[in-house]
């Protein structure tokens, strides 16, 4: 099993009976955590959306439990203050506050925004009300995390803003998740001008992937996607045969103006 | 001699032994070194569909033998940004899927791994080489989500021990890197064997790679290249990147394109070509110890002989030290 196809595929049939939950319960390690696929001995950065996939599938409260256990025991390396310190002394080349972290794709290494969005997602969901003590810290610190690593005008790309001066390019996927997890934030310039960017750039997107997250992230915030979903529908062309994780975005986008959206908190 | 010159060569001794004292302990299974490697330089001013041409006559100089064989194509795709020269240029990629076609190979397929955009069809669509696979009919495997399997390194210098690696990667019986010649702020350069971090998963190590930062890129690199084999080298150096690469750097012509049959062998002629001294790059010096030849008189040059350009790559400050000067790089390649 593969995590990401599987999690999204889950999301996408959630209104299905036949849509199996227990595959995965069955590949939740015993920390909590769910590995990248099933033989992988690490808890893996998309540990956030299995948890996601959980929430949207129904009430799992003792897997739930533990994941959010794991997630909140889980931080990227710069949160160490032996790095912390040499991230602001000699090693200066990425632009970030060390200060402000999330999670890392892999245990041991920095944060970076995809899996920060995901889990903060997750973390806001499970804790729609009364966030206290480390969840309300962790939550709080992976926002701050997203708003520093923002690229300089507007959007996210994999993981900073500005590496050796020069200024990212924006990812659509990685704004889009970023988005969605700063959903139930005030709106700020930063979330205002990553919507502009995302908007602007997602009627000319030429990949299902990327335009899938770009209708989630936009319909969160309440934008008109009737056109991006159509042409979204204009990419399956007979001939084309997209993986798991694709496919399952795609109809979760196509969709989510009728059946929903599972990346909103509801607050 | 001069005093100007003996201070000079005593820098470039002192750069090059603190270049390789991570590689000081033999680390790797087993000398693997060739007697004698070999490079071919092609002039080539633009990418057209005449580069499948040169392409081949130049392969035949090789007398590669790959009947009945499955090729593993891996280009430099890395992001996708217009205008950008990020990665592999696709007609390279192409004249290099017809010539292996021709040679009698039982399949040709195109793998990548972007280390940093996780939506590979974006990358692939962006840069045209969609287009040319479809008009080829040759499959493409994004790299980043295959089938895995965990392997043993076969060096260990990043303490890392082993790697979950792609199927297709560990199934295929020749590994043609393909990469795009430029300067990298990390690794000092980007060549045949930086390009192979794309053969690592995204869906294990995540977009960029980082584990492999963490462990030193440099000890990454030289024990995945000691673990994946690279058969054979088509360096795009045609239009190259210097500055601050891999992403945000300035375009730069070269004109050439490089084959080897040894990847150590072709990095270092790569970075001579660049103006760039092999001996610093610690990867290029780590891999020289058991892996392939660095030294010239190693090499046997194939085609056109190795120039040195006018002013080597603009490198970032902390690279500063990889530019040759004149003299120096001069005679080294002599």
């Amino acid at each position: 099993m593969a995590l990401e196809p599987t999690c999204l595929a889950l999301m996408a049939l959630r209104l299905d009976q036949y849509a199996n939950v227990q595959v995965l319960l069955n590949d939740q390690r015993p920390d909590g955590s769910w590995g990248a696929f099933g033989d992988d001995n690490e808890g893996s950065g998309l540990t956030g959306l299995a948890l996601l996939a959980l929430n949207t599938a129904g009430a799992f409260p003792d897997a739930a439990t533990r994941a959010v256990r794991w997630l909140l025991g889980t931080k990227g390396r710069e949160a160490n203050w032996l790095w912390k310190w040499k991230f602001r002394t000699t090693d200066t080349h990425v632009r970030f506050d060390p200060d402000k972290f999330g999670w890392p794709w892999e245990p041991g290494t920095c944060s970076w925004v995809v899996p920060t969005s995901l889990a903060l997602l997750a973390l806001k969901q499970s804790f729609p009300c009364c966030r206290e003590g480390k969840v309300a810290y962790r939550i709080q610190r992976s926002v701050e995390m997203l708003q520093d690593r923002a690229c300089p005008k507007g959007g996210w790309n994999a993981g900073n803003g500005v590496v050796y001066g020069s200024p990212m390019v924006p990812h659509f996927d990685a704004t889009a998740i970023a988005l969605l997890a700063l959903r139930s934030e005030p709106r700020n310039r930063l979330i205002d001008r990553s919507l502009v960017w995302l908007e602007r750039q997602a009627s000319s997107c030429p990949s299902p992937w990327s335009l899938s997250w770009s209708v989630l992230a936009l319909n969160a915030f309440d934008n008109p996607v009737a056109p991006l979903q159509h042409l979204l529908e204009t990419f399956a062309e007979p001939d084309e045969t997209y993986d798991t994780a694709t496919l399952a975005v795609a109809a979760l986008a196509l969709d989510c103006t009728t059946s929903g959206n599972p990346f909103e908190v509801v607050v | 001699m001069t005093r100007r010159a003996v201070l000079a060569g005593s820098l470039g001794i002192a750069a090059s032994t603190a270049t390789s004292l991570p590689f000081l302990v033999p680390r790797y299974d087993h000398d693997r070194r060739p007697a004698r490697s070999r490079v071919a330089i092609l002039p080539a001013t633009q990418y057209s569909e005449k580069l499948s041409g040169v392409l081949w006559d130049a392969l035949k100089l090789f007398n590669l033998d790959v009947t009945g064989k499955s090729v593993l194509l891996k280009p430099n795709l890395v992001d996708y940004i217009p205008e950008a020269e990020i990665n592999t240029h696709p007609l390279l990629i192409a004249a290099a899927a017809e010539c292996f076609r021709r040679l009698g190979a039982k399949s040709v397929t195109v793998g990548e791994g972007p280390g940093h955009q996780r939506d590979t069809q974006l990358v692939v669509q962006g840069t045209g080489l969609e287009q040319y696979l479809k008009e080829q009919r040759i499959p493409f495997v994004d790299l980043n989500r295959d089938e895995v399997v965990k392997v043993r390194l076969r060096a260990d210098y990043s303490r890392l021990r082993d790697l979950w690696l792609p199927c297709t990667v560990l199934a295929a019986d020749i590994i043609v890197s393909i990469p795009k010649v430029k300067t990298h702020h990390w690794s000092g350069v980007t060549l045949s064997m930086k390009n192979m971090f794309g053969v690592v998963p995204g869906v294990k190590y995540g977009w960029p790679k980082n584990l492999l930062h963490w462990h030193g890129i440099q000890q990454s690199i030289v024990d995945l290249v000691a673990t994946v084999p690279t058969h054979f080298v088509i360096a795009d150096a045609i239009v190259c990147m210097e500055g601050n690469g891999p992403l945000a750097g300035t375009a730069r012509h070269l004109d050439r394109i490089v084959l080897a049959d040894d990847p150590v062998a072709a990095d270092a002629t790569c970075a001579r070509l660049m103006g760039l001294m092999p001996e610093c790059v610690p990867h290029i010096c780590g891999t020289a110890m058991f892996l392939g030849n660095m030294s010239s008189d190693r090499i046997e040059q194939l085609a056109a002989p190795l120039t040195y350009p006018p002013a080597p790559f603009q490198t970032v400050k902390e690279f500063g030290h990889l530019r040759a000067r004149a003299g120096l790089a001069a005679a080294a390649v002599r």
